[in-house]
């Protein structure tokens, strides 16, 4: 009896670690380094959504950005095209990849120039009201 | 009796091979034109404020993308691929490169400066074209180039949905090639190069 009961303490704190570890994953997030007069900024970032449930990003948002758009590119008859997404849908136990000439985010360009090194926070909401903040390299591809 | 079952099949080659018609060449990403398309005159402008016509598209091979600067995405991916080809030239050592053009299509923002700062940092030689919006479009359009403002959007910080074809012309002046999206640097380059190579050979 006792021993069963050990066990099971065992496998439930087990349990609970693994659900404590489960949480919507981003990674590989960076913005595009832009030529000097650009206008307008890129970012990427791979999210991954473990829940059983599709995860809504919603919203998107960066102490460096005057505001942070979601957009997607898409080629249709050989003519690129950018669309704004009010959100982005990463399917359940699946992921969702903001990358050229796919998802992206968009944002105006600050006065003061993002360079290779360079980092930049983003905060990403979920309609589930899940909140990550994330760090993004400037880079070039 | 097996090699005289090939004699046939090598004297054909033989006679393909020296026939004085070169063969047009198998691309890997672009398509050739049947016939090199004559665009007529134009007037546009280059990003150092200097006429560009017509003539400026002679005696050298021309590659051109249009967009515009306030396209964070596919613009920059593009240009960053077209100078990714253009290194891949250098470092075969290919003889007279060609030039690469950015013709914007969205020339009420794009300003001569901002041309001439956002088109070099991609390559040093890559040269920004912009002019009058109607110049812009007469020659876009016999180019079959297509661009327009997105639908539902106004003010300021409007897009511009465009055509993502490179094109390539010949020391003619005249439109040779398209390479439609998505574009590989190696297979442009080794496009260009079999081109090059057959226009050489048809003179
Ligand atoms: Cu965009």
């Amino acid at each position: 009896m006792k021993s069963f009961i050990l066990a099971t303490i065992l496998l439930l704190s087990v349990s609970l670690a693994v659900a404590a570890e489960t949480q919507t994953l981003v990674s590989d997030a960076w913005v595009r380094e832009a030529p000097p007069g650009a206008s307008m900024l890129a970012g990427y970032l791979t999210i991954e959504n473990p829940f059983d449930e599709d995860q809504v990003l919603v919203d998107v948002s960066s102490p460096r950005f005057a505001h942070v758009m979601m957009h997607r590119s898409e080629m249709v008859d050989g003519m690129a095209r950018m669309i704004h997404e009010e959100s982005i849908t990463i399917p359940a136990h699946g992921k969702t990849e903001l990358k050229p000439g796919s998802y992206h985010l968009m944002m105006p360009a600050p006065d003061l120039r993002l360079t290779t090194g360079d980092t930049v926070p983003f905060v990403l909401r979920f309609a589930n009201g899940e909140q990550l903040e994330v760090s993004a390299e400037v880079r070039k591809p | 009796m097996k090699i005289l079952r090939i004699i046939p099949v090598l004297l054909s080659l033989v006679l393909i091979l020296s026939c004085g018609q070169p063969q047009t060449p198998a691309l890997q990403q672009g398509t050739l034109l049947p016939q090199a398309k004559v665009i007529g005159d134009f007037s546009l402008v280059d990003q150092n404020d200097q006429p560009f016509t017509r003539e400026r598209l002679k005696n050298h091979w021309t590659f051109a993308f249009f967009g515009y600067t306030h396209c964070p995405d596919v613009c920059p991916t593009s240009l960053a691929m077209l100078a990714q080809m253009q290194r891949r030239l250098e470092k075969a050592g290919t003889p007279e490169l060609p030039d690469v053009i950015f013709v914007s299509v969205d020339p009420e923002r794009d300003t001569l400066a901002t041309l001439a700062t956002y088109v070099p940092y991609f390559h040093p030689d890559f040269l920004g074209v912009t002019g009058e919006p109607d110049e812009i479009h007469s020659f876009t359009r016999r180019l079959g180039i297509l661009y327009g403002k997105a639908e539902n959007d106004s003010g300021e910080n409007y897009l511009v949905d465009h055509s993502a074809s490179v094109l390539l012309f010949d020391p003619d002046g005249n439109m040779r090639a398209v390479f439609g999206p998505p574009h590989d640097p190696e297979k442009m380059a080794n496009d260009f190069i079999a081109i090059r190579n057959y226009y050489e050979e048809s003179q």
